[in-house]
């Protein structure tokens, strides 16, 4: 965490390509994303993420195959790097030691 | 896949996204693009999905992903930057007389231009602020007579209250007394306060939203006793008292009024100043006449619904007044005129709107602009001629291959840096001058850094920075390099036409600011010279409070007065002498036309008077106590008289009421501006009059007031001797005149500096052509004479042409300005001629100088290197 940021959106879209594994590409990881967040989301905000975390070293990619329904354009496969990984368990043991952390009447507010 | 295969994502965005993507990522997001639109095709119709595409396309726009426009390569594009600003500063330093030039003439330009913007746009603010400002109408009353339509802001007393209740769209009328009030002493325990209000009815509060402190806006004028006090005013009365609602004060020292409410302070943005706020209901109940619907006194406001046709409802109410008061009122016309308006468009002639301060605010945006316009001119100038001198190095850059685009880029970005700096300079100066500019203008204007001024900041670094760089960026990028080495550059007839048409436009411009500030000064001055039929040096005027209303003690005073050394007469009259308070059209003699209803002003006198202001008479004899009752006599002026068209008026009977007889006949004097044309007046003798005057003289003036002062407060307890000069009085007349004359002698000596700049700048650069030509004359026996006549004679008839061009134009303008004077000077062939010579010297000074300077070289330094 003290080297390199990553943001909550960025987090989200990580994680997205951990999961999807081969077939996280672009449609599939805003496909994906849209479902589990329940909300519309633009190709230009995935990409950006994408490339953002590319820069950054917590993304790698690969050209796969091309299809029709895409004009005959490649897909970029996405996968994480171990940078990657590593951030995300920094994140997820940030937010653990937060939570431990908190009084326990905080728990009982409900956002919902 | 049951689409059939046609249907295709929309072209335009397909294109613009091949445009600004980065290369590396096109397949990828153009793919992912076509299968998100081939999957939208299944659930929604073509063109939502076209749309949903483009929209998408708009939202890939993000740094990340777009290429860099003008390199691949982004050091390449930062050195470039880098050393664009490397050869403006290395040029800049090089030339150090040209860019001081530049930079002086563009900064105080642009520093003339950011404050006038900053008085325009308060002007522009002015009485805009209230709420539903869009639905706040003020009846104005239009009434015929004899010369026109004379139009009035003050209508009946009951206008207002009679519209909301006649007419369901009006939703609130408000009635408020502004004028001719004077500021009265409120009390409360010992401490006295003068202040400055206005009595308004209960419903005022609620029409024009002023945020209260306490209070609420349709309370707090309900009760008849009440009084409204701003915040400062509240704080000078009470200290740190709380809780002063209900508490009672006193006005004038004798009628108690109930604190009902607190107003914040007013914003400076309102034409309605004031302290306090009395009930005018109350006023009313005591003055009764205002309850007619015959007289005109009080300022009417309404409220309308929202929607509603104001142009129809203007027609419905054109004879209004004549529903009411019947017939006798049939000449007074009514129309409702948008509030906010009418600070700006407040002049009416012949019943229709003609202007009024707006006037002046275009003038000085036209001025604004114009010298905005001297200065790039100027910067245009000089760059063009400087850019001569750097031909060399577009020559090479040309031969290294580099494109046209850049050489455009690279002049521009260094003109626009060259106003950046301007632009910085201009700022400092405006903060440095805004204490000074806001004396002239009676103005509290700020510099404040809010997004507004962002835009115009950048909007001028960007106008004025592409405008002045255009012509060199363009010119020099199109030279080709081999007449450039060739040193063959013919200048073409239209670059020289197009540089000396700019000079002479901008010593044109020049010249009519010079014209007009001679013209300006010259009729300020024949107002406060100008014998004004009554001498107004030294007379102190001040009103009556307290006791001195009561007669007697008003005699008592002025005796007193008298008896102080230095005090030589005083007095009793019911007007201030700078403005016409009290109008009649009720005076009736024989042979008077029976529609005619001219206002003769009315002034009330006591014995010796008119002696005191030096009025003379024509004929017949002044009020004087040696003829027993003077009561039933009045004297009329000339205008009057020959208004009245009697001949020997002198012992003629005049009704007015009961008889009075005419006892002589003054001569003509200034009762108002040289903007009005003297009217018809009548003195009569009243002792009870509401002011009072004292005529001072000797060296020690300061005593003398300071003496009186003690006189009054012993006669008045508890009051103070608030006294004006009738001359300030009469010079306060003009204020707006004043002010333009100031500010113009400014703008005229700076759009004359930056005008010489510029040709100081030319001079320059010809002198620098022709140095060989010069050393050549000088080793062929010229004298110095001779090489300064040659070299200025060009700009002799550039300067010359300008003059002709320029004393048309602003002898229309001052003859336009002019005609809003009825008493106005003439304008003398020697003004124009006196300008045009001063041009013309200044030209010369600015170009001898220079020349005479150029003339000073050895022949031997500038004749060698060939």
């Amino acid at each position: 965490m003290k080297k390199t940021k990553i943001g909550e959106f960025e987090e989200l879209v990580l994680m997205t390509v951990i999961v999807l594994q081969e077939e996280a590409y672009g449609v599939a990881i805003k496909k994906e994303l849209e479902d589990r967040l329940e909300t519309g989301l633009s190709v230009g905000s995935i990409q950006s993420a994408l490339k953002r975390m590319e820069e950054k070293g917590f993304l790698e990619s690969r050209f796969g195959e091309a299809t029709a329904r895409r004009g005959g354009k490649r897909k970029r496969i996405y996968s994480a790097t171990p940078a990657g990984l590593q951030v995300l368990s920094q994140m997820k043991d940030i937010r653990t030691s937060l939570w431990n952390s908190m009084p326990p009447f905080a728990l009982e507010f409900s956002w919902i | 896949m049951s689409q059939p295969p046609q249907i295709e994502p929309p072209k335009w965005p397909l294109k613009f996204l091949r445009f600004f993507l980065r290369g590396e990522f096109l397949e990828e997001i153009e793919g992912d693009m076509e299968e998100i639109f081939l999957e939208n095709l299944d659930y929604h119709s073509p063109a939502k999905a076209s749309r949903m595409y483009t929209w998408d396309t708009l939202k890939l726009l993000r740094p990340i992903l777009i290429r860099q426009l003008h390199s691949h390569n982004p050091i390449i594009t930062y050195s470039m930057f880098q050393h664009n600003l490397t050869i403006a500063f290395r040029n800049f330093m090089r030339y150090k007389t040209s860019f001081l030039i530049n930079l002086i003439g563009l900064a105080s330009g642009l520093a003339c231009f950011l404050l006038i913007y900053l008085w325009v746009q308060d002007e522009w603010k002015m009485d805009k602020g209230y709420d539903e400002i869009d639905q706040i109408y003020q009846v104005m009353e239009h009434v015929e007579i004899p010369s026109g339509i004379g139009t009035a802001s003050n209508t009946a007393g009951p206008m207002a209250q009679g519209l909301a209740d006649d007419f369901p769209e009006v939703e609130i009328g408000a009635t408020a007394r502004t004028k001719s009030i004077n500021p009265n002493t409120l009390s409360f325990g010992d401490r006295n306060v003068k202040a400055k209000g206005l009595y308004a009815s209960k419903d005022f509060f609620s029409l024009f939203s002023f945020p209260l402190v306490e209070g609420s806006p349709d309370q707090i004028l309900q009760d008849p006793s009440s009084i409204v006090l701003s915040e400062s005013l509240a704080r000078r009365l009470f200290g740190n008292e709380r809780d002063i609602i209900g508490k009672q004060v006193l006005l004038q020292r004798e009628q108690p009024l109930q604190v009902s409410g607190i107003i914040k302070d007013l914003d400076r943005h309102t034409s309605l100043q004031f302290d306090y706020v009395l009930s005018f209901e109350a006023w009313a109940e005591e003055n009764t006449w205002v309850q007619a619907w015959q007289n005109r006194h009080p300022q009417a406001f309404v409220r309308f619904q929202k929607g509603t046709d104001i142009t129809a409802f203007n027609e419905k109410i054109y004879d209004y007044l004549e529903t009411k008061a019947g017939e006798e009122e049939a000449h007074r016309k009514v129309e409702l005129v948008p509030y906010k308006s009418l600070y700006l468009h407040g002049r009416y002639q012949n019943g229709e709107q003609s202007g009024g301060r707006i006037e002046y605010v275009w003038l000085f945006s036209m001025v604004a602009v114009f010298i905005l316009l001297i200065a790039c001119i100027n910067f245009m100038n000089l760059s063009t001629a400087k850019a001569t001198q750097r031909t060399k190095e577009v020559g090479i850059k040309k031969s290294f291959g580099v494109r046209r685009e850049s050489l455009v880029f690279q002049y521009m970005s260094e003109s626009i840096l060259l106003t950046l700096f301007s632009l910085i300079a201009s700022v400092v100066l405006v903060v440095l001058l805004l204490p000074q500019f806001n004396h002239i203008t009676g103005k509290q204007l700020e510099l404040i850094w809010d997004g507004n001024l962002f835009m115009v900041l950048g909007g001028i670094l960007l106008f004025t920075g592409l405008l002045a760089g255009s012509y060199p960026a363009l010119y020099l990028s199109s030279l080709s390099p081999i007449t450039i080495f060739r040193g063959k550059l013919s200048r073409s007839l239209g670059e020289l036409i197009v540089r000396r048409g700019l000079v002479v436009l901008q010593y044109a411009l020049s010249i009519v600011l010079m014209v007009s500030v001679w013209v300006v000064y010259k009729q300020i001055e024949f107002t406060q010279t100008q014998n004004l039929g009554y001498n107004r040096e030294n007379v102190i005027l001040f009103n009556k409070e307290g006791k001195t209303h009561d007669l007697a003690t008003a005699r008592t005073l002025m005796q007193e007065f008298m008896r102080l050394p230095g005090v030589k007469d005083a007095s009793i009259i019911g007007n201030t002498m700078t403005e016409s308070d009290w109008g009649t059209n009720a005076i009736q003699w024989p042979g008077k036309d029976p529609t005619d209803r001219t206002g003769f002003d009315v002034i009330q006198v006591d014995y010796g008077t008119l002696e005191m202001l030096e009025i003379e008479m024509k004929e017949g004899r002044s009020f004087s106590e040696d003829y027993g009752s003077d009561s039933a006599k009045v004297i009329f002026n000339e205008a009057a008289i020959k208004h009245m068209g009697l001949e020997n008026p002198v012992g003629q009977l005049v009704q007015w009421g009961t008889d009075y007889e005419i006892i002589g006949v003054a001569k003509n004097f200034h009762l108002e501006s040289f903007h009005d044309n003297i009217s018809p007046l009548v003195f009569y003798l009243d002792p009870n009059a509401q002011y009072m005057m004292a005529k001072i003289e000797g060296a020690n003036i300061q005593e003398t007031l300071s003496k009186m002062e003690a006189v009054y407060t012993d006669i008045n307890p508890g009051f103070f001797l608030d006294y004006s000069f009738v001359d300030d009085d009469y010079a306060a007349l003009y204020v707006a005149e004043q002010r333009v004359s100031i500010l113009s002698r400014y703008f005229a000596g700076l759009a004359i500096l930056i005008s010489c700049l510029g040709l100081f700048g030319l001079a320059m650069f010809t002198a620098t052509k022709r140095r060989k030509e010069i050393g050549i004359r000088k080793v062929l026996g010229a004298t110095p004479f001779q090489l300064i006549r040659l070299l200025s004679h060009e700009y002799s008839r550039m300067v010359g042409l300008a003059i002709l061009v320029a004393l048309p134009v602003s002898y229309f303008l001052a003859q336009q300005w002019l005609e809003t004077f009825v008493f106005r000077i003439s304008l003398q062939w020697w003004y124009f001629l006196g300008v045009g010579v001063l041009a013309m010297l200044i030209a010369w000074l600015t170009v001898g100088l220079q020349t005479a300077n150029a003339t000073r070289i050895n022949p031997v330094e500038c004749l060698r290197d060939e």
